[in-house]
């Protein structure tokens, strides 16, 4: 198999062919205190976020995803960067902070990466209104 | 790799590959020129002109060589800017967005449609389209594909004046084609489907129909395309016109690859929960090659670029760029369900893929499936 040729970086790559914290199956097979949803399939992309909240930190996240390889490997990326930080933390991961992390994402995928941001941001605002 | 994306575009076969590089060195000089190289040049672009003519059922007069599909439709719509044009929106983007900024009310009218589809494979059923088209009533038609000798029909039976263009660029080389019995005025075609280089085109203008040059330069083809002929290019679709010929490939296609394509159908029914066809099977409803299907949850381009880290190379209906996510327009147009067409893949086969291929296939597509379910936000009930 001739795999350096790939689009993307080979972090991407590792990130979209093993991507972290998802959530496989039901999504009661995990524990969570707050869910936040972006997106939806019409468009092409959808995005679910699982959070296991104590004491305002994220001790745990699970995410599910109806999205491209970019939207995939940008989530499995952030889920890293959030577990174990502040919800006011969590919140300052930025686009390109992910897209830094994944050592870019091509250019015309940058947008790929914002969805996993913006479901952490619904399920967090969630979690508060609650 | 295995190559299943030749509706895309397809490798130079070796024979062509050999007939350009010889060009290359042999048959540089000018066609136009009157001396001897050039004389020998045009020789050979005599012939390829003759055998795409032989494969068609057009005159050698009647073929114009182009530098490819999207130059030979843009000639053809431009000839009619501003008449009354009908096409349907299951056409490649060249002949929709031609379509829309050049179509008007003038007569003659010209129809425009595809015989085979790019991305479904499917074979034109001119009847229901022309029941969808609102300008103008219906004309009379017949089905292009007579069940008993499969083919042969001609494309419409009533223009009413109407002048009649078809894209042959996916059926060349796959399905017998004759432009006479298929009632055409126009027709496009293309090397680099059937293995000849990219850059090499041509168009069948029926003689005495109305023709308008795209490109104005020197005499070249009767003052119908100006611009230096491209000699090298075109021995190379000669070489993969010759090739196509010997071996009557559209036989192979019907056997061979027909049986290659339909059993990877029926495996994907078989061995993977919440997978459709986009592709009519049946035979004479689409090319032997092409199969499209789709994976219920699973989203088109994570399942392409799983595959091809398994090295498997396909195409998906769900192109996602700049923001901007639009799915497959012929799939929206075909089945209206824009899930339908996130979640496609299309298979198309060429002459050399076996079924130790289909094995490979089938060896990693179900768990690639399974787990793009399995993350996935949308249900699917289990079987």
């Amino acid at each position: 198999m001739e795999n350096q040729d790939w689009i993307y970086t080979d972090i991407v790559k590792d990130h979209f062919l093993n991507p972290r914290n998802f959530l496989m199956g039901d999504e009661k097979n995990f524990d969570y205190n707050a869910v936040g949803t972006v997106g939806n399939p019409i468009c092409g992309d959808q995005m679910k976020m699982y959070l296991k909240i104590k004491n305002d930190t994220i001790v745990d996240l699970r995410w599910k995803t109806y999205g491209c390889a970019s939207a995939i490997a940008s989530t499995s990326a952030l889920s890293e960067l959030a577990k174990g930080k502040t919800l006011d933390d969590a919140l300052k991961i930025d686009a390109k902070m992910i897209d830094d992390y994944l050592g870019n994402l091509p250019k015309h995928k940058f947008h790929c990466s914002v969805l996993g941001h913006e479901a952490l941001a619904a399920a967090i605002s969630a979690y508060r209104q609650k | 790799m295995i190559y299943l994306d030749y509706a895309a575009t397809t490798p130079l076969l070796p024979e062509v590959l050999e007939a350009m590089h010889r060009a290359a060195t042999r048959f540089f000089a000018n066609a136009s020129a009157l001396h001897t190289p050039g004389h020998l040049a045009m020789n050979e672009i005599e012939s390829a002109r003759t055998l795409l003519a032989e494969l068609v059922g057009a005159d050698p007069s009647e073929i114009i060589f182009t530098s490819g599909a999207t130059e030979s439709n843009n000639t053809i719509l431009r000839t009619f800017a501003g008449c009354r044009i009908e096409t349907s929106p299951l056409e490649h983007h060249s002949i929709i967005e031609l379509k829309n900024s050049l179509a008007g009310t003038k007569l003659p009218k010209l129809y425009s449609f595809m015989l085979a589809n790019n991305e479904t494979g499917d074979l034109l059923d001119l009847s229901t389209i022309t029941q969808k088209a609102q300008s103008l009533p219906a004309p009379k038609t017949s089905p292009l594909f007579d069940p008993v000798s499969d083919w042969g029909k001609p494309l419409v039976t009533d223009r009413r004046g109407a002048y009649l263009h078809s894209d042959l660029t996916q059926a060349l080389g796959k399905i017998p084609l004759d432009v006479k019995r298929l009632n055409l005025d126009y027709a496009t075609f293309s090397a680099h489907k059937i293995g000849g280089p990219v850059g090499v085109g041509a168009l069948y203008v029926k003689k005495g129909v109305p023709f308008q040059p795209l490109l104005v330069g020197g005499n070249q083809e009767g003052k119908r395309r100006g611009g230096t002929y491209n000699t090298v290019g075109i021995i190379g679709f000669g070489a993969a016109l010759e090739k196509l010929q010997r071996e009557q490939s559209w036989r192979i296609y019907d056997t061979r690859i027909r049986a290659l394509r339909d059993s990877l159908a029926k495996r994907i029914l078989s061995d993977v929960p919440g997978s459709s066809l986009n592709t009519d099977l049946e035979k004479g409803k689409s090319l032997p090659n092409i199969l499209n299907a789709s994976f219920k949850a699973a989203e088109g381009e994570s399942i392409q670029l799983y595959l091809d880290a398994e090295g498997i190379v396909v195409s998906t209906g769900s192109a996602c760029a700049s923001g901007d996510i639009k799915p497959s327009h012929v799939l929206m147009a075909k089945t209206g369900d824009a899930e339908i067409a996130h979640s496609s893949i299309r298979f198309s086969f060429g002459l050399n893929n076996t079924e130790k291929d289909i094995e490979k296939v089938m060896s990693v597509l179900p768990s690639i499936i399974d787990r793009l379910q399995k993350i996935s936000t949308i249900e699917i009930k289990e079987k």
